[in-house]
């Protein structure tokens, strides 16, 4: 009887299914799971470039996002709540783990040496006549050669869509070191794509 | 215009992080600059690739798999978080018992200690008055007797 009167969870909102999660149902909670699961696992694998750990981040997130699901007011979708939570999880393993320390004479030489400001010249259109796919995995290769500062500050700027101040905040970093990191990994970035161009020419 | 500052100042306008008061002056030098305008403009078509090509990666596990494992780490959050809760109330009805009992032990041992000090200034007045000082405070309010001896 009960079961007749379910939901089909499939069929359901985003919306729908965290109403009901947030009435403890648990099956609607993991379908929301796996609707986004690729998606919060994805920004872990960028972030932290390691398939262990980026399962044990997302696996987190989710704890994370089931426990506190009542503070989820609606501001934003569902999936960009679920990244956020993901995102500060991978930040704070950064933090812990003090990558950033190993990196560091290397950030503060460009940090506080000249900004150049010759950057390679990105085309318009520079992965022209690439499947979307291969793009994205050429693109993938290329932010896991930035250190991880400089990753960092990308995916919070391109695909977080955070502000400088924002990015500042949540890394604990100044605006002017938020802007420094962010233009090397763009130059470093825009190197590799060049790079890729070459390739596709010979 | 060169430098550190200039180059970081043209990626906060491209960006559109850059405050009010500075993008006429860029905006200025990117039309007469030919070399301000390149660099703007790679910085524009850089972010659009990046953007629109965000990596994706799928989860290795099954979803199955994927959400026992999520559920099993609810379930022992839930669990510690049970067993927090268990033990503050354990405690706070620890507490309820321990405060009482506390301010009774203190009573006790302000009255013993009150009378070993009693005890102690008989003995010095027996053993040699005359080179002690005492002087003696009673609160009848507080039932408390202080005695200073040296």
């Amino acid at each position: 009887m009960a079961a007749s009167l379910k939901l089909d969870y499939a069929a359901a909102t985003d919306e729908q299914l965290v109403s009901l999660a947030k009435g403890g149902d648990a099956d609607a909670f993991e379908e929301l799971v796996h609707r986004h699961r690729d998606k919060i696992y994805a920004r872990a694998m960028i972030m932290m470039r390691n398939e262990v750990e980026a399962i044990d981040l997302s696996q987190e997130a989710w704890v994370k996002a089931w426990q506190r699901i009542h503070q989820f007011q609606g501001e934003s979708s569902f999936a960009t709540w679920a990244t956020r939570i993901v995102i500060n999880l991978c930040l704070d393993q950064i933090r812990r783990q003090k990558r950033t320390r190993a990196e560091s004479i290397e950030q503060m030489e460009e940090e506080t040496g000249g900004v150049e400001r010759h950057m390679p010249v990105v085309e318009a259109n520079p992965t022209e006549g690439l499947e979307t796919e291969d793009v994205r995995r050429r693109i993938d290769e290329a932010l896991g050669k930035l250190t991880e500062a400089h990753r960092t500050v990308v995916v919070l700027h391109e695909f977080e869509g955070l502000e400088y101040k924002e990015i500042a905040r949540r890394v604990g970093i100044s605006i002017g070191t938020v802007m420094s990191r962010l233009f090397y990994a763009r130059r470093r970035l825009a190197t590799l794509l060049q790079n890729l161009r070459k390739e596709r020419s010979e | 215009m060169n430098g550190k500052e200039w180059t970081l100042d043209l990626q906060a306008y491209v960006d559109g992080e850059l405050e009010p008061s500075r993008r006429a002056e860029v905006e200025r030098v990117i039309s007469s600059d030919a070399e301000a305008r390149e660099l703007a403009g790679a910085l524009r078509s850089l972010g659009e690739v990046v953007r629109s090509h965000e990596p994706s990666h799928r989860v290795p596990d099954s979803r199955e798999f994927y959400w026992s494992q999520v559920r099993r780490r609810i379930q022992q959050a839930e669990a510690t978080d049970s067993r927090r809760a268990a033990g503050a109330t354990r405690a706070a009805g620890w507490l309820r018992w321990l405060a009482p009992a506390l301010g009774v032990a203190a009573v006790v041992v302000v009255v013993f200690m009150n009378r070993r000090h009693g005890e102690a200034l008989v003995e010095v007045a027996s053993s040699g008055l005359e080179d002690a000082e005492g002087m003696t405070f009673r609160s009848d309010a507080d039932g408390i007797t202080v005695h200073w001896i040296r």
